[in-house]
């Protein structure tokens, strides 16, 4: 596999039964990218992620962070990854502090260090005025806010996202982003999914979008701009017509093909 | 209601029945379902039995009560249907099964229809289903002995039934909302404190009524009974008796009586189920202020000899299960088991030649130790259940699987630890000390019950999980292959046991029973380490259908 990168795949595949939901696919991530990950619904985007980060086996293929193999070493890995998965993985019945605290406690910081962090993280992400607040009861955003302090607080090499803002609101998403942002500043590597297009052409360098299990677009975010104009102009649309360039939400719609059906209508609907 | 409004109900109650009923069929879809399926076949079966059973013996009491004219002494087999029907869901809530009902309030369905639903699913219950049997084994005795008393008694028993369906779901309905609420919860802790502490009175009080003065105590058993006479399995075997003996009017009026109390049951009820209908959230999110933020830095628990991670699942496990008031509310029925046993019934006859050997302190112990582990097997056979989809978690942090469970497992065993000296100073208070060999063969038979349990536990928690909400009551059901295994493992456990102790008595050699016991624990011990072992593996092998099933909605 590609030594030089930090997230690398090889023909990874993922069937359930007859269905194949990822299929074959070689992804590319270097250090310090900050990398989107699109597709349409049921596209294998979590299911993917879940592969990178060992919540899901593969059928087949490798799996390759920081250089070691995912399968034969998962707890080396493990300790250097963070993860928001799609279910968000919280405990409910315990406080903020308290889940941040035991995430600490599992990802082998010792006491102090993990307590230390639970709060500077309960403060970073404003939700330190109710302490004794229990996780179940928290708004989905809170809780999304927390589930991310708890895949930092190791301070990991290369962060995974499912989905981080959906739910969210404004000012939580800036918090977000800032945090994010600081991060690849300092190194690290982010791996992202959502339909949130604008916020990942905001805030990534580089993306791949999967349609039906298959990877149909990777590299930089200009790169596939240039790939996609060359290959489908429009007019009226793109450069060449206004003189703008191609949005990411254009570029993922030519590339999956997602056009709606205009000749059916729900009359029905108020 | 107009004809419309019928015709929707009715439409509404069939797409319930329809839904509960595809939920069924597509569970069938898997193998696990289909062993699902299996193991709650046997599970019936037994119950059917019992059931059976037991409605034949009622049967047969109430029919030579009723023909030996004595109608009145119903009342002896009214009180434990009662007290059955109402204790069972409680202490054995692996077969209860009432789903909750809270997720059909999203479509338009009005309260009279929720209201329905709600008593419908709280009465495919085993308790229902065996109070009914065994009411209806009294119905049959009561028409044999003299038919023309069938209508009468069916009516009285159909009212009896109401009252219990009614009462039971009141009762799960407002424990949940007091455990709900952490100040409530803290209440009723310091009352069951109280309740402790008044148990260790109950002993030395006892003894000083029953050797100074035998008419108080007969007065005051004499006011019992006639207490009970108003009370709603009271007032049930009365209204027979009364109509039996040709005193319509006050057969009647205890009937009315009864229905009374069915009524005035179902308001307490309809309380509880209109503020859920109206949407009423039971969480502490409402009653949580915004406090000022907390500077200590408050360190996790350190667990001396064990790894930080192991000791950090600990704590987890303990916050969280001290925030279950349902799971507490299990915890504690040993406790209840030896007081209802001490003070119950059969405690009539305690002084009497046919004392039955349960009152004494050498079977008390063991029987309540090994009760206590009982309590215990919703959480050892279903470690991650009540996790949920933080099961995510323990697989994506670089912690083995089996420090994991490791630490379940401490929990566990502390819990059971604590429950053991706990039921053993209540036995101390109500039946007398156990003597030391007693003492030292139940510590080693728990020793030995304990491995075997968090064993087969630790596997079928990976095999056959159930997702788990520790903070509702009564709502859910462990998966029944789970039920019927650990059935098996109890069996199997209390027989080995029982054995052990049989054989040394046979050769008068009470040591001998200790020694096997030790030799036994020392193997389920190994047998405990094996499965630590390898439990990495087998999580690994089954994290798929562990993560589905436990971060399902």
């Amino acid at each position: 596999m590609d030594a030089a990168s930090t997230i690398c795949t090889q023909s990874l595949t993922r069937r359930f039964g007859e269905f194949v939901a990822v299929d074959g696919i070689d992804l590319r991530v270097a250090r310090g990218q900050f990398f989107g990950f699109l597709g349409p619904n049921g596209a294998g985007k979590s299911t993917t992620i879940k592969m990178l980060t060992g919540l899901l086996a593969p059928s087949s293929g490798g799996i390759e962070i920081l250089g070691l193999d995912l399968a034969t070493h998962p707890v080396e890995v493990k300790q250097q990854i963070g993860v928001v998965p799609e279910g968000m993985a919280l405990f409910g019945r315990l406080t903020g502090y308290e889940f941040l605290n035991f995430a600490g406690r599992m990802y082998g910081l010792d006491r102090e260090t993990a307590a230390k962090r639970a709060v500077e993280l309960l403060d970073f992400m404003q939700l330190a005025d109710q302490p004794k607040k229990l996780v179940t009861d928290y708004s989905h955003g809170m809780q999304k806010k927390l589930a991310m302090a708890a895949a930092v607080i190791h301070g990991p090499k290369v962060l995974f996202l499912d989905e981080p803002f959906e739910g969210v609101d404004a000012i939580a998403a800036g918090t977000l982003k800032t945090m994010l942002q600081g991060m690849i500043a300092r190194g690290a590597t982010i791996f992202l999914t959502s339909h949130v297009l604008e916020i990942v052409e905001r805030l990534c360098s580089h993306v791949a979008i999967i349609h039906q299990g298959r990877l149909v677009a990777q590299g930089a975010l200009e790169e596939l701009r240039s790939g996609v104009e060359a290959r489908t102009p429009v007019p009226g649309e793109g450069l060449g017509s206004s003189g703008e360039r191609l949005t990411l939400e254009q570029i993922f719609l030519r590339t999956v093909g997602g056009m709606r059906r205009t000749d059916q209508e729900l009359s029905w609907l108020g | 209601m107009t004809k419309a409004g019928f015709t929707a109900r009715g439409s509404q109650l069939r797409a319930i029945a329809w839904v509960r009923w595809r939920l069924f069929v597509n569970s069938l879809r898997t193998t696990r379902g289909k062993l699902d399926l299996i193991s709650r076949s046997v599970v019936w079966l037994g119950f059917a039995m019992v059931g059976i059973g037991g409605a034949a013996g009622m049967g047969t009491a109430a029919f030579f009560s009723v023909r030996e004219g004595k109608p009145g002494l119903l009342t002896l087999l009214l009180w434990p249907i009662f007290f059955f029907w109402q204790v069972f869901p409680i202490m054995a809530t692996a077969f209860t099964n009432n789903p909750d009902s809270s997720d059909l309030l999203r479509f338009p369905l009005n309260y009279g229809s929720y209201f329905l639903v709600r008593l419908a699913y709280g009465a495919a219950d085993p308790a229902t289903a065996l109070g009914s049997l065994w009411s209806f084994g009294i119905l049959v005795g009561v028409g044999l002995a003299r038919s023309r008393l069938l209508p009468w008694t069916l009516l009285v028993l159909l009212a009896f039934a109401a009252f219990n369906l009614v009462f039971m779901q009141m009762i799960f309905a407002w424990v949940e909302r007091w455990l709900a609420r952490r100040r409530t919860r803290e209440v009723m802790g310091i009352l069951f404190l109280l309740l402790l502490l008044s148990v260790q009175l109950i002993g030395p009080l006892t003894g000083y009524f029953t050797k100074r003065s035998r008419p108080e105590v007969r007065r005051f058993a004499e006011l019992l009974l006639q207490g009970q006479k108003i009370l709603p399995p009271g007032l049930a075997a009365r209204a027979i008796a009364q109509v039996s003996a040709s005193h319509l009017r006050a057969g009647f009026y205890s009937l009315g009586l009864l229905c009374a109390f069915v009524l005035a049951i179902g308001c307490c009820l309809h309380v509880r189920l209109l503020a859920q209908y109206r949407g009423e959230s039971l969480s502490d999110a409402a009653a949580s202020p915004v406090l000022p933020q907390d500077r200590r830095l408050r360190l996790g628990w350190n667990l001396p000899g064990f790894a930080s991670p192991v000791a950090a699942v600990f704590e987890k496990e303990i916050r969280s299960l001290l925030r279950s008031g349902p799971m507490l509310l299990t915890l504690i029925m040993p406790i209840f088991m030896l007081i209802i046993i001490r003070f119950g019934p059969m405690n009539s006859v305690r002084q009497s030649e046919m004392a039955i050997p349960g009152h004494s302190p050498g079977l008390a112990f063991p029987a309540a130790a090994g009760f206590a582990l009982l309590t215990l097997t919703n959480l050892v056979y279903n470690n991650f259940g009540g996790d949920g989809s933080g099961i995510q978690f323990f697989y994506a942090c670089p912690v083995r699987f089996r420090d994991i469970v490791l630490g379940k497992n401490v929990t566990h065993a502390s819990i059971l630890m604590m429950e053991t000296a706990v039921v053993w100073v209540a036995v101390i208070s109500l039946y007398g000390k156990p003597t030391l060999s007693i003492t030292i063969a139940t510590l080693i038979g728990l020793l030995f019950a304990a491995a075997v349990n968090l064993s087969v536990g630790n596997v079928l928690s990976i095999y056959s999980p159930k997702k788990f909400d520790h903070s509702t009551f009564g709502r859910q059901r462990a998966s029944q292959i789970t039920v019927l295994i650990s059935m098996g493992v109890q069996v199997l456990v209390v027989g080995t046991a029982g054995s052990a102790f049989w054989i040394a008595r046979h050769y008068g050699n009470s040591r001998a029973a200790n020694l096997t016991l030790v030799l036994l624990a020392i193997i389920a011990l190994c047998a405990y380490r094996a499965v630590l072992r390898h439990i990495d593996r087998v999580a690994r092998e089954h994290q798929e259908m562990l993560v589905a099933e436990l971060c399902r909605a």
